[in-house]
């Protein structure tokens, strides 16, 4: 195998001497149906990216080298057509309108290619080349605005930082709600691993970064349960389908393709602050303050900054925007592939350098694949990939208080941020607080460094058994290790003493999947397609985590835990879970208008009790066509396709969820605490508790039942195109951690409780307007809403948190009768009316009640839409997306608003003001509130830290892609060894408008995962713009 | 004759499959957590949680309603107004009491017993008994017959009665009893012995008998008020068991040690000298005045003075502005933290058992002192333990005896003197908050003025706490809480 993989190898690169000479080609195209010409048909050389449009008359003229085989002629609305080359050069052709509709073909679950419109369920297909070359390394990111149905934010714009992902809504309390990750076939770690506390540390990156977006063909996003669950349990998320570039298209030849780009990155949606008023409090200069509530300028000519330095008085306007840096991202990949669908190799190597906008951040990536596939003569075919990649992540920790990014929204407007030295000859932080550090201090002497190595490959050996059975086996494996080190400065704010921890861990999910397909035509009766798939799954998944966790540093910048004398928080957690599947579907097909799938699946886990470890789902789903049963074909309506489908998907639990433990021993919390072993007397003492959680051995699997149904029309000759969809998802007997009464000694019970439910609309429309000679505009609109809703937690549970890292008092939750995660926390005291309530002693609003939905995070509705614009080689294509509602609770605005640093603080300082609201003059009897208060009082009163001030409308428009690409016309590359060649400008999150939000509102400082609509002083966003380049030889 | 080999080898396969898996899915047992550990590996969490059950945030309610300490800020802020709910002291029900000491004793119980390491199973009696107490003295009544066995399916346990808990009822196993119980282990042959696991005495039996009898002591005491008979009955049988069976040296004290280094201080140091929350917290000026009054030279030991201009304390319910800067604000001294934290927290002193058989002395019947022991002579013996704890020498002791034979000397009525003896049991319990607030509410002093500002449910002194929210929500044994103005059962006036 290895020999023969060698001998393509060179063979291919034998094959690039060919290329050199080439012929011209040249033909007409017209309507087989009234012999019209048509323009803007596409021309292409099979297997390579040669080609060309015809022309107003519908003309053609194309260079193809001596080895090209065979034309593709397609255009939409058209049947395809592929004619052989021969000798001949010149070519009349007649396209047939496509009665199947736009026949795509679409990676389903466990790779099983299928006509899309045999399908009973939504799926939505994403190609490369709306990934690659748009200034966003990261997938997901790439992806956003762009699926119906699909819902994502990143956290920040920080190198690496992790992006949230949902399909179709969250179906689990407490589970992982992101949808599973296969890449070519391979089921791929999207994990989030935190080091730190969410609420503070810096970003982590989830793992599906670890894909460079060039390397993918195509994404696939099965957005249901119905669509996903040959894959088992995780799949009640949905699935995100990849297949990467592996060279499969060619026949026979050798291709290079080479890409590059680079981009710039810098800060978006700073808001904007006054220049008005310096730190200071009620008018009076005060050097120690994180307030602009001091005199204005021109009222002082000099100060003395809290380290007894006279500077002058005066606003700094840039002060926190230059902090930030320009970032850039400089991305190279190089493709070799070879071969014909059947006989095949390719070689990529990609590298990716990213800098951030904050000092010291940065993401790298570079990977290696080789894959393959073989036929032999005697029916058997191999199959596999090898991926190696390194992915390197500096980040700085965040969030509230001490850090830098915690620090820039606290930065009095008259302070001299970035002139002035921020250490001192020890490398002490020097700051106008000295209980926390300068920003670039903190940048400096405090990182968060992650190394990942990930391997992950897999392959598969099949045989034609007849002409109608087919027997494969696939083994697939993805391990990584990421190792960090976080280290924390003697000095730092957050660890006086410092902190260096040494933080390992170990992923690794191996699966073993025998599948026997059978596919007989007419079975039965004439026009009855039947195929069937049975297959056995065996799923092993490990983890580790091993931490160092190292204190009391004595030796300065010494990153070592050698340097530390309290290790008491050390710790090591190890996982495995096993899963054995059984799976099978049968797929009915008559006389292409009228299919039915039928799907189950048992699977047997290892984590639930060995007794009722079994589990069955089925699943089944239907399409009819009545344009093709009926005959109804027309010029107006091309295609119509209705469809159902219901399913169910069974969920097992964590690993070690049915006994009850003991755990290391600690008391207290951030006002005191202690954590076993404890240091007594000299001597280390270890102590033990029993957990706080009373396993159960009684746990079944947690289940989601979903419905859809969806229409596909096809209008003007499939010039219009609509897919829309209804579902509807219902999740029960949830796996959860259930409060029990405190004094049984115990804090939660595992169980299954609960239910929720999603209900949601995805709509896709496709149009192409305006198609004349050399020019053509397509548009792509995508719209989705859904509801969540919670309609039980568990008997006498009113609301439960979220697990996770919460602030006392603003706890991200789930509450019965209100959506997934909304926000538990103070809300302001209103009358009957709904007026808020005004002290009437002193002006402001009286005390707020705690333990009140303040926020929700979800939004009404998310949209989206591209336009491409094409004339001859230039195509310019632009992503405009809105999501409307939802909300988002911001520490960053709340400290600028207090602080009287953001602009809309200086309006009218000097003048008093009345906050809106009521006064209680008697019982149920109210005034207006007429009291006058300060500036500084009135922004204040209206939100502090912990209270519903803080929440804001998270609504927000982005032009979020913009890209202008030009190909090089063939002609023109007759005398290169280029095959093809495109240069382009590309931009990402170049502008938005937040109407209710000071900042860009699209954060998620937390990180991926079930909590989200929280900007805890997390790192800002980016804009990102740049060139790129792509070259086939 | 190929394509049947295959079809036969597939389903060969897919038996063996079928048949690997039982073994192939045995991997669920956690590699991460133990699920039976040996008594030593709980003693020491034990006694850490009974330590901040104590002195964490009970004691900083408790010494802020007892003039100790003025809330700046924060929580302690309300305490001072009198201001407490459901709200409050979440955490020490939920991971200190129920769910952090009194589990860990059961545990640690349940394992010694399982093999005879009886000296375990004994400290945790003692220890699990004086545990419940801090939780049916702060709440009143609580769980405590179903208490603890959620993982038997108890998952709501009912509430029993304060009486009950003390007296014993029906299927309730008195306090009482439960010391005896533990001391009676004590007392037996043990398959293992604490060591340094055990960071009160480092396994000198011998002085956890005398804290399990000094305890029996404590209880007596604390429902003398309403259970006279039963008290002094109590008190009796210690006695009996003679001078020896309980703790009569400051060495014997029952203090739980912590460490030095960062996640091993005592809490009372960690919340006021390294936490966020260290300014939310200042001396009372009311107890720099009491002890001023009394010329006492505990106090210059007791309470730091950073500022060289003299201490800088806070009246209890003011809300004016706070003295700037706060580095210069009186605090507990390492005498009451130990250096850089170590402790000890003090459960049982030599004092307190002195100022008790003195009260008991005066004001039950019986009581059957030691030969020459009066309750003049011990109400001294508390005073001297106390200071000689404090860190006074022996001259220095002696001489204030000289100087103020006024306050060294019991005198007056029955009511005058217990106001003397409690006054200074409350001057030896600086730093354990409960304990003073436990004999202020039983005996009414000392005499504290009320706060500024109070506000609270009626303007007056919090006598219990109210139940906690979560536990009112989750369990529905508990109806609607007493409110913090009600006084628990052996609170009789």
């Amino acid at each position: 195998m290895k020999k023969s993989l060698l001998l393509w190898l060179f063979m291919a690169l034998g094959v690039v001497q060919a290329l050199a000479q080439t012929r011209t080609i040249t033909g007409k195209i017209t309507d087989a149906k009234d012999g019209a010409p048509l323009p803007g048909v596409t021309i292409s050389i099979k297997g390579t990216n040669t080609g060309t449009l015809t022309g107003p008359d519908g003309n053609f003229r194309l260079e193809a080298g001596q080895d090209a085989q065979a034309l593709v002629v397609s255009f939409i609305g058209y049947e395809t057509q592929e004619v052989s080359l021969g000798n001949r050069t010149n070519f009349s052709l007649q396209l047939k309108t496509d009665t199947k509709s736009l026949q795509e073909i679409v990676v389903t679950a466990q790779g099983i290619v299928r006509d899309k419109r045999s399908l009973g369920y939504a799926t939505q297909n994403v190609t490369g080349d709306e990934l690659s070359q748009k200034s966003e390394p990261n997938v997901l990111n790439a992806l956003a605005g762009k699926v119906a149905g699909v819902n994502i934010v990143g956290s920040s714009g920080a190198p690496g930082a992790s992006t949230n992902i949902f399909i179709r809504g969250i179906t689990s309390f407490t589970g992982n709600n992101q949808p599973l990750i296969v890449v070519d076939g391979i089921i791929f770690s999207n994990d989030l691993d935190a080091t730190e506390n969410t609420l503070f540390g810096s970003q982590p990156a989830n793992r599906l970064a670890d894909i460079s977006p060039e390397s993918i063909e195509s994404i696939n996003i099965l957005k249901g349960p119905a669509a996903a669950a040959l894959y088992g349990s995780r799949a009640s998320n949905g699935a995100i389908v990849i297949t990467t570039k592996r060279g499969q298209q060619l026949t026979g030849k050798t291709e290079v393709t080479f890409t590059s780009s680079v981009n710039f990155q810098q800060v978006s949606g700073w808001p904007k602050l006054q220049n008005q008023y310096g730190q200071g409090i009620n008018n009076d200069f005060i050097n120690t303050t994180t307030s602009s509530w001091g005199p204005a300028f021109g009222t002082l000519d000099s100060v003395t900054t809290s380290w007894g330095e006279r500077v002058p008085y005066r606003a700094y306007p840039d002060n926190v925007k230059d902090f930030f840096k320009t970032g850039h991202i400089i991305q190279n990949g190089l493709q070799l592939a070879s071969g014909t669908a059947d006989n095949n190799i390719s070689l990529s190597v990609s590298s990716m350098f990213q800098n951030g906008v904050i000092p010291s951040t940065k993401f790298d990536r570079n990977s290696i694949q080789l894959a393959g596939n073989k036929k032999l003569e005697n029916g058997i075919t191999f199959n596999a990939s090898i991926n190696y990649v390194r992915s390197v992540q500096g980040g700085v920790p965040q969030g509230n208080g001490g850090s830098a990014a915690g620090q820039l929204t606290r930065i009095p407007r008259s302070f001299d941020l970035i002139g002035m030295p921020y250490q001192d000859a020890n490398k002490q932080s020097i700051y106008y607080n000295p209980s926390q550090n300068h920003p670039l201090w903190s940048t400096e002497h405090e990182r968060l460094t992650s190394k990942v190595d990930r391997v992950f490959g897999n392959f598969i050996i099949g045989r034609d058994i007849t002409d109608w059975l087919n027997v494969s086996y696939r083994v697939t494996a993805d391990v990584y290790t990421d190792r960090r080190k976080l280290f924390l400065e003697i000095g730092a704010a957050r660890a006086p003493t410092g902190q260096v921890v040494e933080d390992q861990f170990f992923r690794s999910e191996l699966n073993g999947d025998l599948m026997i397909r059978a596919h007989k035509d007419n079975l039965f009766t004439q026009g009855l397609n039947v195929s069937g798939l049975l297959g056995h799954n065996l799923n092993q998944r490990d983890f580790q985590n091993s931490t160092v966790f190292a204190e009391e540093l004595t030796i300065p910048d010494f990153q070592n835990p050698s340097n530390a004398s309290v290790f008491s928080q050390s710790a090591e957690v190890t996982e495995r879970r096993r899963l054995v599947g059984y799976y099978g579907q049968l797929n009915f097909n008559y006389k292409d208008y009228l299919y039915l799938e039928l799907t189950g699946r048992l699977d047997q886990s290892s984590t639930l009790p060995k007794d009722k470890n079994k589990y069955f789902y089925p699943a089944a789903s239907f399409s009819f066509v009545p344009t093709t049963a009926f005959k109804l074909e027309s010029d107006v309506l091309s295609y119509l396709k209705v469809r159902g489908a219901i399913a169910r998907v069974g969920n097992d639990a964590d690993p070690y969820l049915l006994q009850t433990v003991f755990a290391k021993a600690g008391f207290g919390n951030n006002l005191a605490s202690i954590s076993f072993p404890i240091s007594v007397g000299g001597g280390s003492i270890p102590g033990f508790q029993p957990s706080t959680r009373i396993g159960s051995n009684t746990l079944t699997p947690e289940f989601t039942t979903s419905y859809e149904g969806g229409l596909n029309i096809g209008l003007f000759r499939n010039r219009v195109s609509l897919d829309a969809t209804y579902f509807y998802t219902r999740s029960s007997d949830m796996i959860f951690n259930v409060n029990v009464s405190n004094s049984s000694g115990f804090d939660t019970r595992t169980t299954n409780v609960g239910l929720m439910t999603n209900k949601g609309i995805e709509l896709l429309l496709n149009a192409t307007p305006v198609r004349v000679s050399d020019f053509s505009w397509d548009v792509s609109v995508n719209f989705t809403r859904i509801r969540n809703m919670v309609k039980e937690i568990a008997p006498g549970i009113e609301s439960s948190a979220i697990p996770g890292n919460a602030f006392i008092g603003i706890q991200p939750s789930i509450a019965v009768d209100q959506p997934y995660g909304v926000i538990i926390g103070t809300k302001f005291r209103r009358n009957d009316n709904g007026e808020l309530l005004v002290n009437g002693a002193t002006g402001v609003y009286v005390p707020g009640e705690a333990g009140q939905v303040i926020a929700d995070p979800n939004p009404d509705w998310l949209g989206g839409i591209t336009n491409t614009l094409r004339y001859k080689g230039l195509s310019l294509s632009f992503l405009v997306d809105t999501r409307q509602g939802g909300d988002i609770y911001s520490f960053g605005m709340v400290d600028l608003k207090n602080t009287g640093a953001l602009e809309i603080t200086a309006a009218d300082r000097d003048q008093p003001r009345i906050l809106p609201g009521v006064i209680e003059v008697a019982d149920k009897q109210y005034i207006p509130n007429n009291i006058q208060i300060s500036a500084q009082t009135y922004w204040g009163a209206l939100g502090g830290l912990a209270s519903e001030g803080a929440v804001f409308d998270a609504t927000v428009y982005r032009l979020r892609e913009i890209s202008l690409n030009y190909a090089l016309p063939s002609q023109l590359l007759n005398k290169t060894p280029f095959g093809g060649l495109s240069v382009g400008l590309s931009a990402h999150n170049l502008l938005f408008y937040a109407p209710h939000f000071p900042g860009d509102p699209e954060t998620n400082s937390q990180g991926a995962g079930n909590i989200r609509g929280f900007d805890y002083n997390g790192a800002p966003n980016v804009r990102s713009y740049g060139a790129n380049l792509r070259a086939t030889f | 004759m190929k394509k049947r080999t295959l079809i036969y080898s597939l389903v060969l396969l897919l038996a063996v499959a079928f048949a690997g898996c039982k073994k192939y899915l045995d991997v669920n047992d956690t590699p991460n957590n133990p699920t039976n550990v040996p008594p030593s590996l709980l003693l020491s969490s034990g006694l850490a949680g009974s330590a901040f059950s104590n002195a964490n945030e009970l004691n900083r309610f408790a010494a802020v309603i007892t003039d100790y300490l003025t809330g700046a800020g924060g929580s302690p802020a309300a305490y001072d107004i009198y201001n407490t709910n459901g709200a409050d002291f979440g955490n020490q029900w939920r991971f200190e009491i129920y769910g952090g000491a009194l589990i860990v004793y059961k545990k640690m119980i349940d394992a010694a017993d399982a093999v005879d390491a009886k000296t375990y199973s004994g400290i945790g009696k003692i220890m699990m008994a004086y545990t419940f107490s801090i939780a049916t003295d702060t709440w009143g009544d609580v769980p405590y017959s179903e208490a603890l066995q959620g993982d038997l399916e108890l998952i709501t346990p009912r509430i029993d009665a304060q009486e009950n808990i003390y007296k014993g009822g029906e299927g309730i196993q008195s306090l009482f009893d439960m010391v005896r119980e533990g001391l009676a282990d004590l007392e037996m042959e043990s398959t293992s012995t604490p060591g340094n696991d055990d960071i009160a005495y480092g396994g000198d039996v011998a002085a956890w008998k005398k804290a399990g009898n000094t305890l029996l002591l404590k209880f007596a005491m604390q429902i003398s008020e309403r259970e006279p008979a039963l008290a002094a009955s109590v008190i009796n049988e210690v006695l009996a068991k003679g001078t020896g069976a309980y703790i009569t040296t400051n060495a014997g004290n029952l203090g739980i040690n912590f460490g030095a280094s960062t996640g091993s201080q005592n809490p009372v140091y960690f919340y006021i000298y390294e936490s966020s929350f260290r300014n939310d917290l200042i001396v009372s000026s009311r107890y720099v005045s009491r002890l001023q009054a009394l010329d006492d030279p505990r106090l210059e030991k007791f309470v730091t003075q950073p500022d060289t201009a003299g201490y800088v304390t806070l009246d209890n319910g003011y809300r004016g502005t706070l003295p700037q800067p706060t580095s210069n604000w009186s605090r507990w001294s390492t005498v009451i933290t130990g250096a850089n934290g170590v402790g000890p927290v003090k459960l049982l002193t030599n004092a307190q058992r002195a100022f008790i058989l003195a009260e008991a002395e005066l004001t039950l019947p019986g009581i059957n002192l030691p030969a020459g022991a009066t309750a003049q002579s011990l109400y001294e013996e508390g005073i001297r333990a106390s200071m000689l704890d404090a860190g006074l020498t022996a001259t220095e002791i002696d001489n204030y005896f000289a100087a103020r034979p006024d306050v060294v000397t019991l005198s007056g009525s029955t009511e005058q003197q217990v106001a003397k003896i409690i006054e200074q049991k409350y001057i030896a319990w600086t730093g354990n908050g409960l304990e003073a607030w436990n004999d202020w509410r039983r005996t009414g002093y000392p005499v504290l003025p009320e706060h500024d500002n109070a506000v609270g449910v009626d303007g007056t002194r919090p006598v219990r706490a109210q139940y906690i929210d979560q536990e009112v929500s989750r369990n529905p044994a508990f109806t609607p809480s007493p409110l913090p103005n009600v006084k628990v059962w052996w609170d009789a006036n």
